[in-house]
């Protein structure tokens, strides 16, 4: 058995990296794994809760004015009071780690996808759009694919969202400046293939991220009404 | 901070992970000041500590996007990043401050844990949600517990403790380990 699967172990470790003295080579090894085993990263969250009221605890310090601002300037946070676009309005309606998700799985797909081609050299996926879209509560809910100059989506409903009648599911894009715009209706169904308007390459070569809303049936809507219910990076499996 | 404001952090780092600008400077002012008392706490120095929070902001917002929806995101494990980061401010910066030295007037000096008014203990059993890691903390035996509170606050290695406290080696890895576990039982106990 290693030495990550045994409990008592790793519950000392993660008590010893989170208090500070796990150090060196050790503490290096540590944090390479804690991202890939679950005990790990499991055992090192409960002793973060256990020993953070030390520091949760301490009475505040008020930054100075310059911290904003450098903080700011460093990330290019130019104008704190912009109006919040609508999409984003939208998107804070989806908890956190559904947002996370999204975008952990939209990063991964194409990459484990690649891996898995890395086994054999002679095998290749056709150039393709692949966007892996999570659910609201932080689960792998639907996939989008088309080649990249197909004329059609294909979309596997991973896990189904109730759409109640009168409504259907409305597929959206999001560029990389954040603005949204509609791709079309998308049918309830296991897996549906959806015809498109102009080809995939003219769609999703701007798309960073693909979303899916409910909306009303004889809507044409150019700006989501509802939140989304499914959101996901839009990757591109090509080199 | 309530459990309210908690969730407060994690729809905000949800938003940040969208680039939301507005969402990340409302998260700034909701914790700012209290990471800034723990970087303060770590480095004994404000301006350091302006800057380690500054760099923590930073991260923040370059690695929202890569978070994973399994990653705890909340004050205390903002806090927890804010520690470590000070803590390695401090040991880039430690070579240049031993633990003990005298200066050009003869005076000697050392460099140790804050005084009465910034007790860690005393914070903790004034604090709502620290009450019962402090009343656990209190059960430890003084130079154990103090042992601990040099690893946690000032990010000292057992060698360093060893040196600080003058104690054998092995000793302070046993009080640490042992510590800690007596620490994990007092709490579920109390649970």
């Amino acid at each position: 058995m290693n030495w990550y699967q045994h409990h008592e172990t790793v519950d000392q470790l993660a008590a010893a990296y989170v208090l500070g003295t796990l150090q060196g080579p050790a503490r290096r090894r540590f944090e390479a794994l804690i991202t890939r085993k679950t005990l790990l990263r499991l055992a090192v969250d409960d002793w973060t809760g256990r020993l953070a009221p030390m520091l949760t605890a301490l009475p505040p310090v008020e930054p100075s004015p310059a911290l904003w601002k450098a903080v700011a300037e460093r990330t290019a946070v130019q104008d704190s009071a912009k109006p919040v676009p609508l999409w984003r309005r939208i998107f804070s309606a989806i908890p956190a780690g559904a947002l996370a998700m999204g975008v952990m799985v939209g990063v991964l797909a194409p990459a484990l996808w690649n891996a898995q081609l890395g086994g054999d050299p002679q095998a290749q996926l056709p150039a393709s759009y692949v966007g892996v879209l999570g659910t609201a509560e932080g689960k792998p809910g639907l996939i989008v694919s088309s080649l990249r100059h197909g004329k059609s989506i294909d979309v596997k409903q991973v896990v189904a969202v109730p759409v109640p009648q009168g409504m259907q599911l409305h597929l959206w894009r999001i560029d990389t400046e954040g603005r949204v715009l509609p791709l079309g209706p998308i049918p309830s169904g296991k897996w549906v293939q959806v015809p498109l308007p102009e080809p995939a390459e003219r769609l999703f070569a701007q798309a960073v991220e693909l979303a899916v809303s409910i909306e009303r049936v004889d809507d044409k809507p150019v700006a989501p009404q509802l939140p989304f219910v499914y959101r996901g990076l839009c990757g591109k499996l090509w080199k | 901070m309530s459990a309210a404001a908690a969730d407060t952090v994690e729809q905000l780092m949800g938003r940040v992970a969208l680039r939301d600008h507005s969402a990340f400077k409302v998260l700034f002012d909701h914790t700012a000041s209290r990471l800034l008392a723990v970087a303060s706490r770590v480095l004994l120095d404000r301006a350091q500590a302006e800057d380690v929070v500054q760099d923590v902001f930073v991260k923040l917002w370059n690695q929202a996007v890569q978070r994973t929806p399994s990653q705890p995101c909340t004050l205390a494990w903002m806090c927890v990043v804010t520690r470590n980061m000070a803590i390695d401010h401090l040991r880039k910066r430690r070579p240049e401050t031993p633990l003990q030295w005298v200066d050009a007037d003869g005076d000697e000096h050392q460099h140790d844990v804050a005084d009465a008014q910034y007790s860690p203990m005393e914070q903790l059993l004034a604090h709502e949600d620290g009450a019962r890691l402090g009343s656990c903390l209190k059960r430890l035996e003084p130079e154990p517990r103090q042992a601990v509170l040099f690893a946690f606050y000032e990010g000292l290695s057992h060698i360093q403790i060893a040196q600080r406290m003058q104690k054998p080696l092995g000793t302070i890895k046993a009080w640490t380990r042992r510590s800690l576990m007596r620490l994990k039982g007092c709490m579920e106990a109390c649970a």
